[in-house]
């Protein structure tokens, strides 16, 4: 009886462990990031010998990326122009996202971070410091990328309460020596001249189209938004609208390329990165619709001599959006609004995202530089540099497709299905109405 | 002897204190957080919105979640089968006197010293990959060509490409326990059975198994706490986007408490919180069903 009881009273702290591991989470997050905070808060006693006040400041990146680096780098001079010192805590993407807001909500003494554009001013707009007058008064917006500081502004609710850096954008990336060889002269612009360019790569022996499973729903939502726009493909993935009648036609236009054998043989099965690094990079399939972080991905198994081409989701007949519209953003840097150091702040924003060292990240990280006097783009992303200059409409990621937590899986899983051929456009239809009910 | 009321309060009172700090309070907090609309995991209770149950029932009529509950059933169920089965195999072999017991033990628990990044990047990038992957190859040498060309990362086969993959890390773990359980019964009752004429079967039949039983409890139990905190496999074998043969309720939990891949999605703690309810009566209801059919009072050794 009395090892009965035991056992009982055991599986009871099991099962507390299990439901501590959910609230508890939180909170042990909590009290460590005090922890961490609380050390912290004693770095600017020993900086304000040095005639200024220390700096906390929580990155994205990991120590070791090259974004990293150069934003270790950047803080260093900053120190030494400045006298004031900074604890960087480079978190991961995912230390930050599960650490930063409950850190916030503790108190926790954090003077700036960083994120992704949309993470940054919606999930956490309410931490957000306003940066306009500082903005104004230093003047930083002269150099600043036009189309990344209104982007800012739209999603910080008509107000600056981020600056943009490592700006990015979404659209096809092609390898350009495989396009030579297929006699394709320009990129394609419209449904009609992808599907040419297409048949020419086959021709050519060359798998045209790859993805992995991690990047698929994109391709979805791009052709959705291309003919309804991006409302309207949030519309259907959120209100299961999925009798509209671009839903067929978008699964059509993929079955119709699936069919005549565009696809990566292994596309129903690859999970990222295979698509990316075993075929794109090793010269095997032509085009992938991805970020412009993509080559710098796989620049170490591309090799220095793969020739990178961009163009924008192809326009469609009778849609609503052109190529113009795509998801660009960027990374942002955004000041919390409790700080007592927002122009320190601020001022290690200026040195990290302009003149020197957004040119340094630029080359080190090979992405696009957010500092309109740094013109020179890096050689690989030449070609992203029109794409980047043509957008003006901006969609959120995958255009809107993965709006819906509870359907993304689905129709990831069935689209897949569609671009492999083991479903038909209406089968794709089919089960996206049955897994709304 | 004397009971000293004083400093048995005074020995109790940090245990107590710790229990009710880092258990009880999380608990209550997460049952109650679970009748709640929470946005963000920390937000204080003056932003939370009261709904009743309508996170059980949001859940109840999400396929996504039902979805994620069946993997969790097929990963406990056919996954605790093969790993049981299994561990139990190795730890009878490698009680038996073979040579080299230790080397064959440390071989087959190697695989949970390893992180599991680093085994989910070779299952998933090496063995299972349709270019270049050992299934392939081996299939290939064999002959045998429809199995070569399956693609074991496509929806059909996901499922169990992570089953296995999952399950082969585990096995070690629990030879292990049921090792040190074949270990403490007494060589006598062998050497006995021996006597009498009984043959190994006979002897694991009729010894091991029934001596087992409280072993077998342990492993089902911590099999299932395991399975129910699924996640990191899940994770790796779907990078960014969940998929609906990985998901796993851990996972959608993750996804309704941070956000859902790169999107900017519904976040709901309040729905996590009434996820991780139901997983820990799921966990107590195993346990008590292992307790009522699987009873070891009658035997003493």
């Amino acid at each position: 009886m009395k090892r009965r009881f035991m056992g009982i009273m055991l599986s009871a702290v099991m099962a507390a462990g299990l439901l501590a591991g959910c609230a508890g989470g939180a909170s042990t997050a909590t009290t460590a990031e005090t922890t961490a905070g609380g050390a912290a808060t004693d770095a600017p006693k020993e900086t304000a010998a040095g005639g200024g006040e220390g700096l906390i400041y929580w990155s994205m990146w990991e120590a070791t990326e090259p974004q990293g680096q150069a934003i270790q780098m950047a803080i260093d001079k900053f120190t030494a122009d400045t006298g004031v010192k900074v604890d960087v805590q480079f978190k991961g993407r995912t230390g930050i996202r599960e650490g930063l807001q409950p850190a916030l909500d503790a108190g926790t003494n954090i003077d700036l971070f960083d994120e992704d554009i949309d993470r940054v001013n919606t999930t956490w707009g309410q931490y957000l410091m306003d940066l306009e007058d500082l903005v104004k008064t230093s003047g930083y917006e002269a150099n600043a990328n036009a189309g990344l500081i209104k982007a800012c502004r739209e999603v910080g609710e008509g107000t600056l309460k981020s600056i943009p850096y490592q700006p990015n954008v979404f659209a096809f990336f092609y390898n350009q020596t495989i396009f030579d060889e297929a006699g394709i002269k320009e990129v394609p612009k419209t449904w009609e001249e992808l599907d040419a360019a297409c048949q020419k790569i086959k021709d050519a022996g060359y798998t045209p189209i790859t993805c992995d499973d991690a990047y698929i729903t994109s391709m979805f939502g791009y052709h959705m938004s291309r003919l309804l726009g991006e409302q309207g493909t949030e519309a259907v993935v959120k209100e299961g609208k999925w009798d509209d009648p671009a839903v067929l036609k978008t699964a059509q236009a993929y079955e119709d390329f699936a069919q005549k054998g565009y696809f990566s043989e292994t596309i129903a099965s690859n999970v990222w990165p295979a698509g990316q690094n075993q075929e794109l990079a090793m010269g095997t399939a032509a085009m992938y619709l991805n970020g412009s972080w993509l080559p710098n991905e796989v620049k170490d198994m591309a090799g220095e001599d793969f020739k990178w081409g961009c163009f924008s989701y192809p326009a469609l007949d009778g849609g609503k959006d052109g190529t113009n519209a795509s998801n660009y953003g960027a990374q942002v840097l955004a000041i919390n609004k409790n700080t007592k150091n927002g122009e320190n702040a601020f001022k290690l924003i200026e040195y990290i995202t302009q003149g020197e060292f957004d040119k340094k990240m630029s080359e080190m990280s090979m992405g696009i530089p957010a500092d309109s006097r740094n013109a020179e783009w890096p050689a690989q992303l030449a070609s992203v540099k029109p794409v980047m200059e043509s957008l003006s409409v901006r969609y959120p990621w995958a255009a809107g497709a993965e709006a819906n937590a509870d359907l993304t899986p689905i129709i990831k899983e069935n689209f897949m299905k569609l671009c492999g051929g083991s479903i038909t456009a209406t089968g794709f239809v089919d089960a996206l109405k049955a897994a709304g009910k | 002897m004397k009971k000293n009321k004083t400093m048995i309060a005074v020995f109790l009172t940090p245990a107590v204190l710790m229990f009710v700090l880092v258990f009880l309070y999380p608990i209550l907090r997460t049952i109650l957080m679970s009748f709640f609309k929470i946005e963000g995991i920390t937000d204080s209770m003056t932003k939370w919105q009261f709904t009743g149950f309508a996170n059980y029932s949001k859940l109840a009529s999400t396929s996504l979640f039902r979805i994620s509950m069946w993997n969790l059933f097929r990963i406990w169920l056919i996954g605790g089968l093969v790993v049981m089965s299994l561990a139990l195999l190795f730890a009878v072999i490698l009680t038996s006197g073979i040579r080299f017991k230790s080397f064959f033990k440390a071989m087959i628990y190697l695989p949970n010293v390893v992180s599991a990044v680093a085994l989910a990047t070779m299952w998933l990038q090496y063995v299972y990959s349709p270019k270049f992957g050992l299934l392939k190859n081996v299939f290939s040498a064999m002959g045998l060509k429809y199995l070569s060309k399956v693609q074991w990362l496509d929806n059909d086969h996901k499922f169990m490409a992570l089953l296995v993959a999952y399950c082969f890390g585990m096995v070690g773990y629990h030879m292990l326990i049921f090792a040190s359980g074949i270990e403490r019964i007494g060589e006598d009752y062998y050497e006995a059975a021996t006597l009498d004429g009984a043959n190994k079967v006979n002897q694991f039949r009729y010894i091991t198994l029934p001596l087992l039983k409280g072993v077998f409890k342990t492993n089902i139990t911590m099999w299932s706490v395991t399975s129910v905190g699924f996640f990191v496999w899940s994770q790796l074998f779907s990078t960014v986007t969940a998929d609906t043969q990985t998901i796993t309720p851990m996972v959608y939990m993750y996804m309704m408490i941070f956000g859902a891949g790169n999107s900017m999605t519904e976040r709901n703690a309040g729905l996590g919180a009434a996820i991780g309810v139901l997983l820990s009566i799921c966990v107590v209801a195993v346990f008590l069903l292992c307790n009522k059919l699987i009873k070891e009072d009658d035997l003493e050794f």
